[in-house]
């Protein structure tokens, strides 16, 4: 029986494969689809201090091998995720984690607030693709200090396992993985949406309300695994991989680049068993190719010199 | 709701671009309401997302169907309904399903006048054999389109309900206009009192009948349609703004709040 268990700094899953925050609802949605305990661990949506509409539509559109999306963060907000969804998630055995956004740095904070000793949830996770209202709008992901500073912060506010999701949308990832490591976060995830924008040629009108969105699908995987590669290289502190994995082959690409864990997102939506089979499949290619645990595969890359 | 890997039995070319795709389905989604839907992929990886599409028949809905399917109606139009197009006999659908909500029966002393803008009608055949089999007549059709191509199924609706008034833009059948025209006529008779409007069609069809219920306070329900990845409520891609309970207006999901809504909560 091959070993699936891996370790994120204190976050200790039973298997390396979760669902990413925005493609996976509460879980709850999975419901009818197959046993959530059979998952290493879900990422809630992201959630906010208050519930949040979201953006009018059109929030979708398809693109080759991908999707774009503008939904805008909706949320129920973090009092009725801790009321209504967290108590209903607590009997299965994975790890929740929850997504956390806000438009200042107070705001991540007042939620990782909430968040901490909430009973059954394993970490969080923190969205800083969200726009910075108190810095002229640039995303937190982006600029390295204003990432560090509220890295800092919400280290502060809670003693859960801390994983801070990075942006692609930035020169070298290099610099924020590592602004968010010295700031204290546990483990990095990557990657977040690329902005991206399709048109409506006859029409002339962008496809989406919001004219830009995030990329998200397989047309994203080789940018995301070049960016888990550069990351395993430059920080110490583990990884989770995501974009674009819809099987335990693209899976294996981040592992092998040195993710610890990966996180299924947009194949959710097309195959809704999609993280569930990739448990399976992932301990068939263990057992084919006879290794006793995933965690020799973290990094094992090799590189020609 | 079930993911189901079944195969295409036949896929009927019905000209002007519309088909009817017919495939096996098990027992329980012979359970499914008239404008409830499935999502449906095609083999390979592109397009990358499922589509949906109403359910247009079951099992007895048309009179050669063979026990134990489901049919869609679709017209081609884009790229993952040109790849249904070109399916046979014998090739792999991966159909999810059933999802949403469905049309409901009218009320006592109310009858169903159904409003289709082109390939909208793809939810009423199966509707006319739940109102057949509840003891309900056979409704009133107005049933609008582009032009006399796109009127897909005109001769089973014409053998099926009571009475079928045609429009078309072009004139080229029926009434040279919109729906609306004959629709307003019939309201403007005071017919509205024993009518329920069951819509589906292109979303400004939607919105001009939907104030016409509104004008003259008769019940309509409209069947929506809108861009979706996933089908079952999480990708929160499909929302359309209505009206709540409290008076606020919010997003509600096409996928799991509808796709059936009544027209006076939608908040366009």
């Amino acid at each position: 029986m091959v070993d699936l268990s891996v370790e994120l700094g204190p976050l200790k899953l039973k298997n390396p494969v979760l669902t990413a925050s925005g493609t996976f609802g509460y879980g709850l949605e999975f419901e009818p689809f197959f046993d959530l305990g059979s998952l290493g661990g879900i990422v809630s949506k992201g959630l906010s201090p208050r519930p949040r509409h979201g953006n009018p539509p059109q929030r979708i559109a398809e693109t080759p091998a991908g999707m774009l999306n503008t939904i805008g963060l909706q949320n129920v907000g973090v009092d009725a995720f801790l009321s209504e969804k967290l108590p209903k998630l607590e009997h299965y055995d994975m790890a929740v984690l929850a997504n956390v956004f806000g438009e200042t740095e107070a705001e991540y904070v007042e939620v990782c607030k909430k968040l901490d000793g909430a009973p059954g949830l394993a970490g969080i996770e923190l969205n800083v693709s969200c726009p910075n209202v108190e810095c002229g709008g640039i995303a937190f992901g982006n600029d390295p200090r204003a990432l560090a500073s509220v890295t800092a912060a919400c280290r502060k506010a809670t003693g859960l396992p801390l994983l801070v999701k990075l942006s692609p949308n930035v020169t070298d990832i290099r610099e924020t993985a590592r602004a968010a490591e010295d700031a204290g976060a546990d483990a990095l995830s990557l990657v977040n949406t690329f902005v991206g924008m399709a048109i409506d040629v006859e029409a002339r009108r962008p496809v989406l309300n919001r004219v830009s969105g995030g990329l998200s699908g397989p047309a994203i995987r080789p940018l995301a695994v070049h960016m888990t590669w550069q990351t395993y290289n430059a920080v110490k502190i583990p990884l989770m991989g995501m974009g674009g994995i819809t099987c335990a082959r693209d899976a294996l690409e981040f592992i092998l680049a040195g993710a610890s864990a990966v996180q299924v997102g947009t194949s959710n939506f097309v195959t809704p068993t999609s993280a569930a089979d990739l448990v399976n499949e992932l301990r068939d290619y263990l057992e084919q190719h006879g290794f006793e645990s995933v965690r020799e595969l973290v990094g094992s890359l090799q590189v020609e010199s | 709701m079930l993911d189901l890997t079944t195969s295409v039995i036949r896929n009927l070319d019905l000209g002007h671009g519309n088909y009817l795709i017919e495939f096996g389905v098990p027992d329980s989604i012979q359970q499914m309401k008239p404008a409830q839907f499935f999502m449906i992929g095609t083999p390979g990886s592109e397009p990358l997302l499922r589509r949906p599409y109403s359910v247009c028949g079951l099992n007895g809905t048309f009179p050669d169907n063979q026990r134990g399917t489901a049919q869609v109606l679709y017209k081609v139009y884009g790229k993952g309904t040109r790849l249904l197009s070109g399916l046979g006999k014998g090739a792999e659908l991966q159909v999810l399903g059933p999802l949403g909500n469905g049309f409901d029966l009218p009320d006592t002393g109310r009858r169903a006048l159904l409003v289709a803008g082109g390939i909208g009608s793809a939810p009423f055949p199966l509707f006319i054999r739940h109102l057949a089999e509840a003891g309900h007549p056979a409704p009133r059709m107005i049933y609008g389109a582009r032009s006399q191509g796109d009127l897909p199924l005109l001769s089973w609706f014409r053998d099926s309900c009571e009475e079928v008034l045609l429009t078309t833009d072009d004139g080229s059948a029926g009434e040279a206009g919109r729906v609306t025209q004959p629709l307003e006529r019939l309201l403007e008779q005071g017919e509205g009192e024993r009518l329920h409007l069951y819509v589906c069609g292109p979303d400004p069809m939607l919105k001009a009948v939907a104030r016409l219920a509104s004008r003259f306070d008769v019940p309509c329900d409209l069947a929506l349609e809108a861009p979706m990845a996933c089908g079952f409520g999480v990708c929160l891609g499909c929302v359309v703004p209505v009206h709540g309970d409290d008076g606020e207006v919010r997003f509600e999901r096409v996928c799991v709040d509808g796709p059936v809504m009544p027209a006076q909560r939608m908040a366009w």
